[in-house]
């Protein structure tokens, strides 16, 4: 599996976690995010924005990526410093091509019962961007919003 | 020991289902199964008319509204209807992203949904 180990900041370090791949612990693993935003005191909507976004990350790679199989992990790393957020979620998966996923709000797709968890993360993070064969995710979420908006 | 409560609650307004959630409780993936079951069940009787209060829910994800998408076509094959209310501005906005306002009628208060098809019945 290539790895795709987080850059080092001094004053604000990433902490890792490694999750088994079961759903029920995906509020747990959100606890210690959105606590670091408390503690830097982000507001509501920041905690909104981050709390949804890495649900869906974390739902996708245990679902998509690792297809609920428990003998695989999912690496989480996180970096909340006073003006950014930032959020590493990688699955043991075969990765995919984020390109591929229909775009859920046409009206032929309107009505399809997936598909929008990526939309969700590219709507409320202000970067999301994939590697590593695509089953790594990095987000960013910016205290202040950026000229140009969301990532490709 | 006391036991934790239903996901849903459903109660009847001369013929329309209203439905409340717990609040707090969507989260995990069981009680998405949980809560889609629930609405799943309403379903099965043909024109079914239901309305889903969100009142005190925080927090939903993708899962709750594919949950909420195969309701409603459910519904909508055998005449009935999902009509959605008391939705909290931060979950609207999931809604309005995802442009599932547009798939659903939404209220501002769950009455206010009960009455629209109570209206409609008498018109």
């Amino acid at each position: 599996m290539p790895s795709c180990p987080p850059e080092t900041d001094g004053d604000y370090p990433w902490t890792e976690e490694v999750l088994p791949t079961r759903l029920d612990i995906i509020p747990e693993a959100e606890t210690a995010v959105l606590s670091a935003l408390e503690n830097l005191g982000y507001d509501e909507d920041h905690w909104f924005a981050v709390r949804l976004a890495l649900e869906e990350a974390l739902v996708n790679a245990m679902k998509h990526g690792n297809r609920m199989d428990p003998s695989r992990t999912v690496r989480m790393a996180y970096r909340v410093a006073p003006d950014r957020v930032d959020i590493r979620v990688r699955d043991e998966g075969q990765g995919f091509n984020p390109q591929g996923v229909p775009d859920p709000t046409t009206d032929e797709n309107l009505q399809r019962p997936c598909g929008r968890g990526i939309m969700l993360m590219r709507s409320y993070m202000d970067s999301v961007r994939y590697s590593c064969g695509g089953n790594e995710v990095h987000m960013v979420k910016y205290r202040q919003p950026r000229q140009g908006g969301m990532a490709p | 020991m006391s036991e934790e409560p239903e996901i849903i609650q459903v109660v009847d307004r001369s013929g329309v289902k209203l439905v409340r959630i717990r609040p707090s409780a969507i989260l995990r993936e069981a009680e998405v199964e949980s809560f889609g079951d629930g609405l799943l069940a309403l379903a099965e009787v043909p024109g079914q008319r239901v309305v889903l209060s969100f009142l005190g829910v925080q927090h939903l994800t993708s899962l709750v509204l594919g949950k909420l998408i195969h309701v409603h076509k459910r519904l909508a094959e055998s005449g009935g209807e999902l009509r959605l209310a008391d939705i909290d501005p931060h979950i609207y906005e999931v809604f309005a992203i995802t442009h599932l306002d547009r798939l659903f009628r939404i209220f501002d208060r769950e009455d206010e949904a009960v009455a629209s098809f109570i209206a409609e019945a008498e018109a």
